[in-house]
């Protein structure tokens, strides 16, 4: 029974990964910037999902669209108005701005929230099943990775901006041509990045203390889940984490837990070498 | 083998390179002969600034008595006290240039050391290769000043004193208390309190069923809380920080782990430990190096009661101090009364002065062995029962008796 609990325990967490890496990997795959702000939105949209329930009462699911949205309108604001000055630049010119925002962002958010670890405790159990336990809050943010990868998978498929995004990350200047407003397009591409990032948060506020020393800790997670999943790919980041949560909770438990991060890098060493695309990732966002 | 991606680190490094670094405080050229300068990197931004904002708190409380009274006086005559303080923002290398600078450029007589062993150990290295006196308020682990350095003294007792009663005390209360679980994190003072716990339970005649460590950046412990529940035990022993003992608390209660003592060093020292955790954190147990029950008389320093420190305090502030605010106030007096002793600045002289320290201060008996570390402490157990922290030992100023968790 140990081995399934440990499985679980593994699917589990990776789906937590994966809605760390979802947003950050469709900025990356499609814009080509490595987001460095992405782990301090997480983290600013736990710190609102907290702060909107100590203060309001306000439950962290009902907060969730709001808290999303917010990010979202803080996302297109950065993109439109700073990071697309730098976008078409190369890799390294986005990653020092990014890097420059998250700073200040960090900062601001030590400063004004404290770097306090915070938690909205709301238990809300743990569902058991004979000798299986699995923790509810853990099952929310896997319902919710699920949810945003379909909605993100639609929304890239079928809707009229998701293609004009696929276009825009295909080839800017046809699709300039074709009448799409490129920066516009640049702008939702990373606002939608922030969104994934504010609900991840909103739940995350359940599950783990919000403090400003993770913002560091999800960023490294999140690259390495882009890596081992695939970028160009909505659906490989959910792959990416799961395979992540999988490999660190078998390790976690059969060689120490000191070790189970180290595995999560050797894989994802294995894969640069063997497959550079990653495990579903598109060939040539690599 | 622990390795972690923390892409912050190298970038804050190459940030600070190009000039984002913030300093604060004073710059002062040479201090005057009548003002005694104490330097202090301090981490108020980055991840431990909530600690390195006590530290600077608790110093401005104690600056503010001292001025109050005019200054202290050495060899018969009054001297001003400046604190020079830099944020190194929670980046030891960082910590290691600033205590440089405040030796060369800022002339400090003395250094007090910031947050933790690993900082203090990095800063201990440049005191010494200066000869400046240094006190660590916040570090216990004993690798900090086993390095053979003359400059440095720590206000905390070695964690292995702590280990040893915790052990003796619980055996105590629960007489068939038979094993343990030792779940520590890899870093200086964590790993070196769930290896001294450890070994301490085998010398008690209680068996380890579990031992690891688990890495910096580890953000689950889903795998280690399984193996733990698989192994049982009596008594569950973590070590962290705050943020790490929190989830660790929630996922041992989620994953179904039952046992009866739950320790977590140092949570429930910590406020946030018990704000973040609500119900949860009822029934921890942790030893910590100071609390507040403690009642010392007649001590040295602007606070001659255990009482006045906590009452000035509390005024000043809103909440209890914990034991960095107590430790960290100490080893000012400390300081002051190696000045006192010495008749000067005299760097040498000070550091002599704080070698031969036998006092008694609020926070308790200071008197630093041939390591530089404080042998002068006994240290309370204490545990969350209901919403209150109470203290289980020494007896003489225990509050409650130990509540097993159901």
């Amino acid at each position: 029974m140990d081995i399934v609990q440990i499985l679980l325990n593994g699917i589990v967490l990776g789906s937590l990964y994966a809605c760390i890496a979802i947003g950050f990997s469709l900025v990356w795959g499609v814009l080509n910037v490595i987001n460095m702000l992405h782990g301090s939105f997480i983290i600013l949209g736990g710190y609102l999902t907290f702060f909107a329930w100590q203060y309001f009462g306000i439950n962290p699911i009902l907060a969730l669209p709001f808290i999303a949205t917010t990010l979202f309108c803080l996302g297109y604001v950065l993109q439109y108005f700073f990071i697309n000055k730098v976008v078409t630049a190369p890799v390294l010119t986005t990653l020092t701005l990014t890097f420059g925002l998250d700073m200040i962002l960090y900062n601001l958010m030590t400063v004004f929230f404290t770097a306090t670890p915070r938690r909205v405790t709301l238990d809300l159990g743990t569902l058991n099943i004979g000798d299986l336990y699995l923790p509810v809050d853990r099952l929310l943010g896997m319902g919710l990775a699920l949810c945003l990868t379909a909605l993100l998978f639609l929304v890239m498929r079928v809707s009229k901006i998701g293609r004009a995004i696929v276009a825009v990350r295909m080839d800017r200047q046809a699709a300039t041509l074709m009448g799409i407003r490129v920066n516009h397009v640049y702008a939702i591409t990373f606002g939608i990045g922030a969104f994934m990032a504010g609900a991840a948060g909103a739940v995350f506020s359940m599950v783990f203390p919000v403090t400003t020393n993770l913002t560091g800790v999800f960023l490294g997670k999140a690259f390495v889940i882009c890596v081992i999943g695939g970028l160009g790919s909505v659906p490989g980041a959910l792959i990416g984490g799961i395979a992540l949560g999988l490999i660190e909770s078998i390790a976690g438990y059969t060689i120490g837990p000191q070790n189970a991060i180290t595995v999560g890098f050797v894989l994802m060493l294995v894969l640069l070498v063997i497959r550079p695309s990653g495990i579903a990732g598109v060939k040539g966002y690599e | 083998m622990v390795m972690g991606l923390n892409l912050r680190t190298p970038l804050q490094i190459a940030t600070l390179a190009c000039g984002f670094a913030v300093a604060v405080g004073m710059s002062p050229s040479v201090a005057a002969d009548d003002v005694l300068v104490i330097g202090a990197p301090l981490a108020l931004t980055g991840g431990l600034a909530d600690e390195g904002k006590k530290q600077q708190d608790v110093w401005k409380l104690w600056l503010d008595k001292i001025e109050a009274a005019g200054g202290i006086t050495v060899a018969g005559k009054k001297m001003q006290v400046k604190f020079v303080e830099y944020d190194y923002q929670t980046d030891g290398k960082r910590a290691g240039q600033l205590a440089e600078k405040l030796v060369t450029d800022d002339n400090v007589d003395v250094l007090m050391a910031p947050f933790g062993s690993g900082h203090t150990k990095i800063v201990a290295a440049v005191a010494e290769r200066y000869q400046v006196p240094m006190l660590a308020c916040v570090a216990s682990s004993v690798s900090v000043y086993d390095q053979g350095f003359k400059y440095l003294f720590g206000t905390l007792a070695p964690n292995t004193g702590m280990t040893e009663s915790m052990v003796e005390f619980f055996k105590a209360k629960k007489p068939d208390l038979k094993t343990v679980a030792v779940y520590g994190k890899d870093g200086v003072f964590p790993k070196a309190m769930a290896t001294a716990l450890a070994a301490s339970a085998e010398a008690g005649g209680i068996e380890v069923v579990y031992n690891e460590l688990y890495a910096a950046d580890t953000m689950d412990h889903s795998s280690a809380v399984s193996a733990i529940k698989a192994a049982d035990p009596d008594w569950v022993y973590m070590t962290g920080y705050t943020q790490d003992l929190i989830l660790g608390r929630k996922q041992l209660a989620e994953l179904g782990v039952t046992s009866p003592i739950i320790t977590m060093v140092t949570g429930p020292a910590y406020r946030e430990f018990t704000e973040g955790l609500g119900s949860l954190a009822d029934g921890v147990t942790s030893a910590t190096w100071w609390h507040h029950a403690t009642a010392y008389t007649d001590a040295v320093g602007p606070w001659s009661t255990t009482a006045s420190f906590y009452e000035d305090f509390k005024t000043a502030f809103g909440s209890d101090p914990d034991y960095v605010h107590g430790s960290c106030a100490a080893a000012a007096d400390v300081l002051v009364n190696a000045v006192q002793t010495a008749g000067s600045k005299d760097k040498a002289a000070v550091r002599d002065a704080l070698a031969a320290t036998d006092i008694l201060t609020f926070y308790g008996p200071i008197d630093f062995g041939d390591n530089g570390m404080n042998q002068g402490r006994e240290m309370p157990i204490i545990q969350v029962q209901g919403e209150a922290v109470k203290v289980l030992y020494p007896a003489a100023i225990a509050d409650a008796d130990l509540a097993m968790i159901k």
